[in-house]
């Protein structure tokens, strides 16, 4: 039935690239011709930044367990210990892409070897 | 300035990111061609990671395409996956202003994470043009994130191990994005705040509807918490 799924990820693709540059544009299209910006704006694009993200670190982390079981998979312990160390990895190194990549190796390794 | 000198700088500035975004891309299209059983899945990571421009995005479309998830949740998960780029442009619009329609299209369509963080940083050597600078750094992380997502999918069928647990790598994006933020101390109240909204959402509902409650408590705070996060600085 590859016709209707070709059909489907097109309808997505295009969905995903509306709404992303959409929200890319979102400042340009309000404030780009000089209009003042008001200040609630401004202090809540200030602090959801940062909470947003700190959102999607929790989502990704219950997601893993959306189709497995906690308690079978070591209680999240491959998972702790992966983003312990793509932490303190970053805080020492600052190097994002050596974060990124240690921190996925060890968990693959952790969840296919270890746990 | 030459125009070569000036497109020099931009590509020194932006080594850092092809490593990175050939790691994770490369990750995406391995984990897309792993579990879409497509002939022509390589176009489609071409496709997809070109139009997007999204890490979030490339791993969480194998799940949508995979489930045939439908077309509302797809819309209300990008946008919450990906509603930080609507911050971004803000320290980009002195910059960006009266700069023609295609220019401007360009820079704001391939505002990623990284392609932000080297904007913002605008290391432009003196006597070259800014807008230059920028399209060079946009262009070619549009070209790492192309090329990773797109032959990680054409190879990923011959890798000689597992990609189990790849997509931990979106994760620990996400945890690096966060890091980075909380070294600014003024970010570590907000970011407790999305940690125990998202908690909070978690608890109520399922893993795929938890994010919009997570938004609506986050928002929710900030505006109660305003009087004391907001010191009215600099914005």
């Amino acid at each position: 039935m590859n016709g209707s799924q070709t059909s489907y990820i097109l309808a997505m693709t295009a969905v995903c690239f509306a709404i992303t540059i959409l929200l890319r544009a979102f400042p340009f299209l309000l404030f780009g011709s000089g209009r003042e910006c008001p200040k609630i704006i401004r202090y809540i694009g200030r602090v959801l930044s940062p909470a947003a993200i700190a959102m999607l670190v929790v989502y990704c982390l219950c997601a893993v367990f959306r189709n497995k079981n906690f308690a079978e998979n070591g209680f999240g312990i491959s998972e702790l210990v992966a983003s312990v160390i793509v932490i303190a990895l970053h805080l020492w190194k600052r190097n994002p892409m050596l974060s990124i990549l240690c921190g996925t190796i060890i968990y693959m390794i952790l969840i296919q070897k270890v746990f | 300035m030459q125009k070569s000198q000036t497109f020099r700088a931009s590509f020194i500035a932006s080594l850092p990111v092809l490593m990175g975004y050939t790691a994770m891309g490369m990750a995406a299209g391995i984990l897309l061609a792993g579990k879409i059983e497509r002939q022509d899945i390589t176009f489609w990571a071409f496709l997809t990671s070109a139009s997007s421009i999204s890490g979030a995005l490339q791993f969480a479309m194998v799940d949508w395409i995979a489930n045939r998830t439908a077309l509302i949740d797809v819309m209300l998960l990008t946008l919450f996956l990906n509603i930080r780029y609507a911050m971004y442009g803000f320290s980009l619009l002195e910059r960006f202003r009266d700069i023609g329609f295609w220019k401007k299209f360009y820079l704001i369509w391939t505002l990623t994470d990284e392609t932000y963080a080297l904007e913002v940083e605008n290391k432009v050597p003196t006597g070259g043009d800014p807008i230059r600078y920028a399209l060079g750094i946009a262009a070619l992380d549009h070209l790492y994130w192309i090329c990773g997502v797109t032959a990680g999918a054409a190879a990923g069928k011959f890798l000689p191990f597992s990609n189990e647990g790849i997509d931990f790598a979106m994760t620990a994006l996400f945890l690096v994005v966060l890091t980075d933020q909380c070294r600014e101390k003024s970010n570590r109240i907000p970011a407790a705040v999305g940690i125990i909204s998202a908690i909070a959402g978690r608890v109520f509902f399922s893993v795929d509807n938890m994010l919009l409650p997570a938004m609506i408590i986050i928002i929710t705070s900030f505006i109660l918490l305003r009087k004391k996060l907001d010191s009215g600085v600099k914005a």
